[in-house]
């Protein structure tokens, strides 16, 4: 009997002492008996080298048929909608101060509207940054289009184009009826710009439909890409 | 015969590997794919910028691998603690190559890849995990730019097995007196056993 007790006094403390080493274990980084719950405080990123690239990083678009509603504050910091713009064909711009490409586009943008002016349409500049910073800019660099400016708010606006993880500058642009007729993510230039409203002038005089305008945007931009 | 039926099963399904690999070959980035956005490739900003920390004593390596065609800015890259026991020194960044912006004039900027070294402290000894913010911004030569990229991440230990298999003082001990308790309680329980035998 007093074997039987013996015996398992002692297996209680083997027990004991697994126990201890278990909850005593120090754990790399953290004191002894703390331990982080699993999904707590999971690394997030602590390796962007390790496995594969992460492909699903930015989710699929979903670029609007129509122009989406939403509304921005202008230069005076009077809430506009982008609606205010209506029966106008768009070339919506988002941009940022700090970003040299998107400062590249600017002439070209200052030459669109006056070019465009007359045929209905109208450059709109979104500048996804602090106000301040962007009037000071739009002052020194003479920005004479519109100008809509935001944070969250603008970014909200970059994504309801399905530009979920920003990227600047992209231009959207759009015909007469509000109808979203292409997309340009990067530096435009006047090759490209012309293509697209050309495109947006036949739509907007019915010579063709959306779905015709589209393919030959894609395909002239896929043409002057190659050429480049 | 069989032959030839075996031909034509793998004429199959070679084809359609090759139409697999075709769908895969066109699996383009988002921006690709919209039928009336601009085929353009850039990547995606995790792609284009990867990141990863290693520390190694008490400095913090933190390491940008960039893609072709693309650059950070080396005044818009820092190296922050996260942990609230953490105290990390301003980090040492080699120095960058000169490219002349005609908004932003001289600039240096990092291309293929980089690393800052941060030397750091911890008030206590480590009772968070290692964590520190990250934060760079870059574009691609092609005219596109990124928003400035926040990151927290765990520095991964250089010496990560030796860290791992650090014992406690007394674990030795304790994996030896466990083990002995083990034995001692099987070799007297067994002997205070009876075996019951069939009455004859």
């Amino acid at each position: 009997m007093n074997r039987r007790i013996a015996g398992i006094a002692l297996l209680a403390l083997g027990m004991a002492a697994g126990a201890w080493f278990q909850f005593t274990r120090v754990t790399p980084g953290g004191h002894p008996g703390i331990r982080v719950a699993a999904g707590e405080a999971s690394p997030p990123d602590s390796n962007d080298f390790a496995g594969e690239l992460p492909p699903g990083v930015i989710p699929p678009p979903k670029i609007p048929d129509r122009l989406p509603q939403f509304s921005l504050g202008d230069r005076s910091g009077k809430t506009t909608p982008i609606a205010s713009f209506a029966g106008k064909s768009l070339i919506i711009n988002f941009w940022a101060t700090w970003c040299a490409p998107c400062r590249s586009e600017i002439p070209l943008l200052e030459t669109l509207q006056a070019e465009w002016a007359g045929r209905g349409a109208s450059v709109v500049g979104i500048a996804v940054d602090h106000r301040d910073e962007v009037l000071e800019f739009a002052d020194r660099f003479k920005i004479g289009y519109p100008l809509l400016i935001g944070e969250q708010d603008a970014l909200d606006a970059a994504a309801s184009f399905g530009v979920a993880s920003p990227v600047f500058p992209f231009t959207v642009f759009t015909d007469r009826r509000g109808e979203v007729v292409a997309l340009f993510i990067g530096e435009l230039h006047k090759p490209q710009a012309e293509l697209i409203l050309s495109q947006v002038q036949q739509l907007n005089d019915g010579q063709i439909e959306l779905p015709a305008a589209r393919r030959a945007i894609t395909a002239g931009l896929s043409a002057l890409r190659s050429s480049t | 015969m069989m032959w030839l039926l075996y031909s034509a099963r793998m004429k199959i399904l070679l084809a359609a590997l090759l139409l697999l690999l075709v769908g895969v070959a066109s699996a383009k980035p988002w921006w690709m794919r919209g039928a009336a956005s601009n085929e353009t490739d850039f990547l995606p900003p995790d792609v284009a910028f990867r990141v990863a920390a290693s520390v190694d004593d008490n400095i913090i390596r933190v390491r940008w691998v960039i893609a072709d065609g693309y650059y950070l800015y080396r005044h818009r890259m820092n190296i922050t603690a996260e942990s609230p026991d953490l105290v990390t020194f301003a980090p040492a960044m080699p120095p960058g190559v000169v490219k002349i912006d005609p908004y932003f004039g001289s600039q240096e900027i990092y291309r293929q890849q980089v690393e800052a070294a941060v030397r750091f402290t911890r008030i206590d000894g480590g009772a968070h995990p290692l964590q520190i913010k990250v934060i760079y911004q870059g574009c691609a030569d092609a005219g596109l730019c990124y928003p400035p990229i926040t990151k927290v991440i765990y520095p991964q230990e250089t010496r990560a097995v030796a860290t791992a298999a650090a014992s406690h003082p007394f674990e030795g001990f304790a994996i030896l007196a466990g083990g002995l308790a083990f034995l001692f309680a099987g070799l007297l329980l067994r002997k205070g056993r009876k075996l019951e035998l069939p009455a004859a």
